[in-house]
């Protein structure tokens, strides 16, 4: 993929999700005609996805799991108002986006971590991991232990919307146009916050980062 | 900390690490089972009565512009149709003078029995009733004076409409006190114009008895600038009491200087007092 290619991934959606997008329609317009099994193909599509942004932002693996559920069961209920204007994806996750800023407004002084183990069966993962340390294999696992903990409180240190904008794009994958129908910002907040976020982060992981 | 001094690490590959940070296999069979148990029990449960108000609120916000429009041209409607300015007729005002109003620092109407306009002032946090001047015609109305400004109310009312009202009876008891011949100044408007007032009031008038009222200024300014120096612009019992001044100022001087030759002999110091 050359540099154009990626820059215009990280601008506009690409082609894939306006497929998915049509498919999601598809499957909504049936829950909203009476077939609620229907919901559940939704639920199996996404809940890793959302997961991962509510556990991303709140740090937090207990929480995270009840926001995801509270996520959908609010998607559920109120599927009769989507009108598919957007596409559902974006729909449910502007419903777990909100719902994770008020959590954390709402507990903003209590912050209990719980950390996910590292999965190395993602071969980029893996071969960062590799780079990170020595491949003998020696404190490996402390060491990853070591990264996330310090991953996690630089992404604490940023604020909420900065910290939403670098895990829908950094960590999820959404481009910038995604992101800003999620937040509903325009598209430069959207890089200026991202960019902000990025020389906080530079700045808090510099141990880890090379020179 | 050993880093492979091959790759070259950067934020975007340390935040991808934690895009591999995934729940094991069991955490799902868990999270399927309660969101299974909450979405029935959504579907169970009735929703709160707001929740309907906010699909109604997202309705209207989706047609903001035709229900508003709908009902500006109500709100017209209604205030054009229903809208009757108040038919009341026929009390004059009556102002209030700047003295009375200078004295009144809140005023209130009142209405009472004996007295049909009353204008209650309040002073310093008093509030005093004070009937209405006798002179004051009886279908003249009501002033609301306050210690800022003077408001007049003319408030209408029609005699006969309220001949059983105690505002009525008061009117009527006033009328009957305007009609004894003592009360001429009450005729003025009452009984008879202007002028016929001015007919029946003229042989009472006295000539104004106060000399200062027919006296020249500058005749009284020139005399008395030029009494101290030419006695003849004097009156004669001025004349005598200047000279009668003068002298005692004399002896009161020629003392004085007497009672200093005396202090600067004995060198003492002599305080003056006025």
């Amino acid at each position: 993929m050359n540099a154009s290619k990626a820059l215009e991934k990280t601008l506009v959606a690409s082609p894939e999700r306006k497929l998915e997008a049509d498919a999601d329609l598809d499957i909504v317009r049936k829950v909203q005609g009476g077939d609620v099994a229907a919901f559940d193909k939704l639920i199996n599509k996404y809940r890793e996805r959302v997961l991962g942004i509510i556990y991303n932002m709140t740090s937090n693996r207990e929480d995270a799991a009840d926001l995801a559920q509270d996520a959908f069961i609010k998607a559920f209920q109120s599927i009769n108002r989507f009108q598919g204007q957007s596409s559902f994806f974006t729909w449910l996750y502007r419903i777990a986006v909100n719902s994770t800023v008020t959590h954390l407004r709402k507990n903003r002084l209590r912050s209990f971590f719980s950390l996910e183990a590292v999965r190395e069966d993602d071969p980029v993962s893996k071969e960062l991991v590799d780079a990170l340390t020595d491949k003998t294999g020696v404190g490996r696992d402390a060491f990853v232990r070591e990264l996330q903990e310090k991953l996690n409180d630089a992404m604490q240190k940023l604020s909420i919307k900065h910290r939403t904008v670098v895990t829908l794009f950094e960590i999820d994958g959404l481009s910038h146009q995604e992101i800003a129908d999620v937040m509903d910002c325009s598209v430069g907040t959207v890089r200026s916050r991202l960019h902000y976020a990025k020389q906080l982060l530079k700045a808090e992981l510099q141990p880890y980062l090379s020179k | 900390m050993k880093q492979n001094s091959e790759r070259k690490i950067t934020v975007e590959d340390l935040l991808r690490l934690k895009r591999a940070e995934r729940p094991k296999a069991e955490f799902w069979a868990t999270f399927e089972a309660e969101i299974r148990s909450k979405q029935l029990s959504a579907i169970v449960n009735k929703r709160p009565w707001w929740h309907g108000l906010s699909q109604a609120a997202a309705v209207v916000s989706r047609y903001q512009m035709p229900f508003g429009a709908a009902a500006a041209l109500a709100v017209t409607w209604a205030g054009v149709h229903y809208y009757s300015p108040p038919s009341v007729s026929a009390v004059h005002s009556v102002a209030v003078t700047p003295r009375a109003a200078a004295s009144a620092p809140t005023a209130a109407l009142a209405a009472t029995p004996s007295a049909p306009v009353a204008l209650s002032t309040a002073r310093s946090g008093e509030v005093t009733r004070v009937a209405a001047r006798e002179d004051l015609p009886a279908r003249d109305a009501v002033v609301l004076a306050t210690a800022s400004h003077i408001t007049k109310a003319p408030v209408e009312a029609t005699l006969d409409g309220l001949s059983k009202s105690p505002f009525a009876e008061g009117i009527s008891v006033s009328l009957a006190d305007y009609r004894e011949p003592q009360a001429e100044v009450a005729r003025r408007s009452v009984f008879g114009s202007d002028r016929d007032f001015e007919s029946a009031l003229a042989p009472a008038r006295q000539a104004p008895s106060d000399p200062l009222a027919r006296m020249d200024p500058a005749q009284e300014r020139r005399s008395r600038l030029l009494a101290p120096a030419l006695p003849a612009y004097s009156p004669a019992s001025q004349r005598a009491l200047a000279s009668d001044w003068m002298r005692a100022k004399a002896s009161s001087d020629e003392r004085m200087y007497e009672s200093m030759d005396r202090s600067s002999s004995d060198r003492m110091l002599v305080g003056f007092r006025f």
